[in-house]
């Protein structure tokens, strides 16, 4: 468990990080624009497409590019739990209204819950492009060095978002490592162990009380430290992102034409249905 | 010189008008919580020397820092950097003057990559691009942290992000350097280099130096001038040698003396003789002590 990390079904920003940096794998040295590029297609069909097949063979390439690089996919799995949770909470009330063949019903009293097989199938495409869009993203930082990625944030976002982001990235950095340095010294004296939901809440509130007092005492003290280098509102980054080769444009060029494709040709994807 | 004990509600004029860089008159601020930081401060920084605020914690020696780079103003008394007042004056610009490396590294760094970190005061300083990466590797080599330049902050040790601190100020070049607690958290190489870093500031740039620290082992080491600090004012200052050849003032500042002059003193007094000499650094002790035995 890395310093930072608070939970393992949260992504490990320390982990991820230290994997971009490390730069260990082919797709490290691929230039960020080309891989963001990827992620900006992959939306795209995703956003288009409804069909499962499309769906599924999507998400397998993507795991399958996450796993050929290298990184933890157990650890993909824990942290699927709160994307996978979002999901439900939004579908699971939406999938039991579509019509369809009826899978499962439930009576509750005077009332009966169905689930139909158009019901399943939404449930299983929302969440296959839910971990489709994490598990791609989670590649795209695991192999795009901060430096790049910190640098496209300047390049691509308008001022002050652009502002925003670069600053928030040392400061969640150093939050979380603060989060985890106070729940060390919480378990430290027993403080992990669940005697009493009420009194675990109660410690849980107090350590987040404390991060947010600190938080915003550190940020004063950063806030000082930049003006002292005479910052008046404009930060900007100075790394260069590395151009994307011909092959990578050949890639993205082939993935356009196989999203159009797609769009064309396949059922659910706005061809023919 | 010799040991000059400041009246704590005493104006002070210049002492070396055509040397002073940084002139504090009577100063006093309070915190909005009401707790005192300095309280009719009296401070001056001549041209090319090192300035040690030496103090036990919470003494107001970063609130004095803070007010020679405009951080803090005084809500009363005085305070001249290059002959302006910051008090009643223009001090928007004040940072070009003096640089100032916080105690915590972590304050300090806040950019993605140790080069936009280090970037950072060149570019407002309204240098091109090209020419701010050039200032940026030029300090981070001086500092000897050029290998660090594209990483990440958040990855490198306590040693290496104070040195990248260092370099962030000195790539702007300021006239007058303050380092607050410079050393502290510092294994004892990184101690050794930013003290070495520190004497070739005013070596090779002419830079002038002011450290706080409650280290009088480093004060005795690198210090032209020493101020003790007490309660929000210098109630003493003098050479290294004239003040910390004077145990009771180091007493009353909450303070220890440095292990040369402990040495040096506990070995005259189990020798039963007085002190002849007033060794501060390593050398001169082990001179002492040699003379001391050959006698």
């Amino acid at each position: 468990m890395s310093s930072t990390m608070i939970s393992s079904h949260i992504p490990d920003l320390d982990l991820i990080t230290t994997y971009a940096q490390r730069e260990g794998t082919f797709f490290s040295r691929v230039s960020p624009w080309t891989k963001f590029s990827g992620l900006l297609l992959v939306i795209l069909l995703i956003t288009l497409t409804r069909n499962l097949v499309i769906c599924g063979i999507l998400y397998l390439i993507i795991l399958g590019l996450y796993a050929s690089a290298g990184f933890p996919v157990k650890k993909l799995f824990a942290w699927y739990t709160l994307p996978v949770l979002f999901v439900i909470s939004l579908v699971g009330i939406m999938a039991w209204t579509e019509p369809g063949t009826p899978v499962f019903s439930w009576t509750l009293g005077l009332f009966t819950l169905t689930l139909t097989n158009n019901g399943v199938i939404l449930i299983v495409t929302l969440l296959l492009k839910a971990l489709i869009s994490v598990t791609y993203s989670l590649f795209f930082l695991m192999t795009t060095r901060y430096q790049h990625f910190s640098a496209m944030i300047y390049r691509l976002f308008p001022t002050p978002l652009d502002q925003i982001f670069l600053l928030a990235y040392r400061f969640l950095f150093l939050t979380l490592s603060m989060t985890g340095a106070i729940f060390k010294a919480v378990r430290s004296r027993g403080g992990g162990i669940i005697h009493s939901i009420r009194i675990q809440g109660q410690i849980f509130a107090e350590v987040f009380a404390l991060v947010f007092i600190r938080s915003f005492d550190r940020a004063e003290r950063v806030h000082l430290a930049m003006i002292s280098r005479g910052y008046s509102g404009k930060y900007e980054a100075g790394t260069e992102i590395p151009r994307p080769g011909l092959s990578g444009m050949v890639v993205i060029g082939v993935f356009c034409c196989v999203i159009a494709i797609i769009v064309l040709m396949v059922p659910n994807t706005g061809g023919i249905s | 010189m010799t040991v000059i004990r400041r009246d704590p509600h005493a104006h002070c004029a210049p002492v070396d008008p055509e040397r002073e860089l940084i002139h504090v008159d009577c100063a006093s601020h309070s915190y909005p919580d009401g707790s005192v930081g300095i309280h009719d401060m009296c401070f001056y920084v001549l041209k090319d020397e090192i300035v040690a605020l030496c103090g036990p914690n919470g003494s107001g020696k970063s609130t004095l820092l803070e007010h020679l780079n405009g951080l803090l103003t005084p809500s009363k008394g005085d305070v001249w950097v290059n002959g302006r007042s910051i008090t009643h004056g223009e001090r928007s610009d004040l940072w070009k003057d003096v640089g100032i490396v916080f105690q915590r590294s972590d304050d300090q760094l806040f950019a993605p990559t140790v080069l936009d970190d280090v970037m950072f005061g060149p570019l407002n300083l309204g240098m091109s691009h090209d020419n701010a990466k050039a200032a940026v590797m030029g300090a981070l080599e001086w500092v000897g942290a050029a290998d660090l330049v594209a990483k990440l902050p958040n990855y490198l040790s306590g040693g290496q992000k104070r040195l990248v601190s260092i370099a962030g100020v000195l790539a702007m070049k300021p006239r007058i350097m303050v380092l607050d607690e410079p050393t502290s958290d510092l294994d004892p190489l990184h101690s050794e280099r930013v003290e070495a870093l520190i004497l070739r500031f005013k070596r090779e740039y002419g830079i002038s130096v002011v450290i706080a620290t409650h280290d009088l082992d480093l004060a005795a080491r690198i210090a032209d001038r020493v101020c003790l600090v007490r309660d929000g004012s210098v109630f003493a200052e003098g050479t290294p040698c004239e003040i910390f050849y004077n145990p009771s003032l180091i007493r009353e500042a909450g303070l220890a003396l440095p292990q040369t002059v402990r040495i040096y003193l506990d070995y005259c007094t189990a020798q039963g003789r007085e002190p002849e000499q007033r060794p501060i650094q390593r050398d001169e002790l082990i001179r002492a002590l040699q003379s001391s035995r050959s006698r």
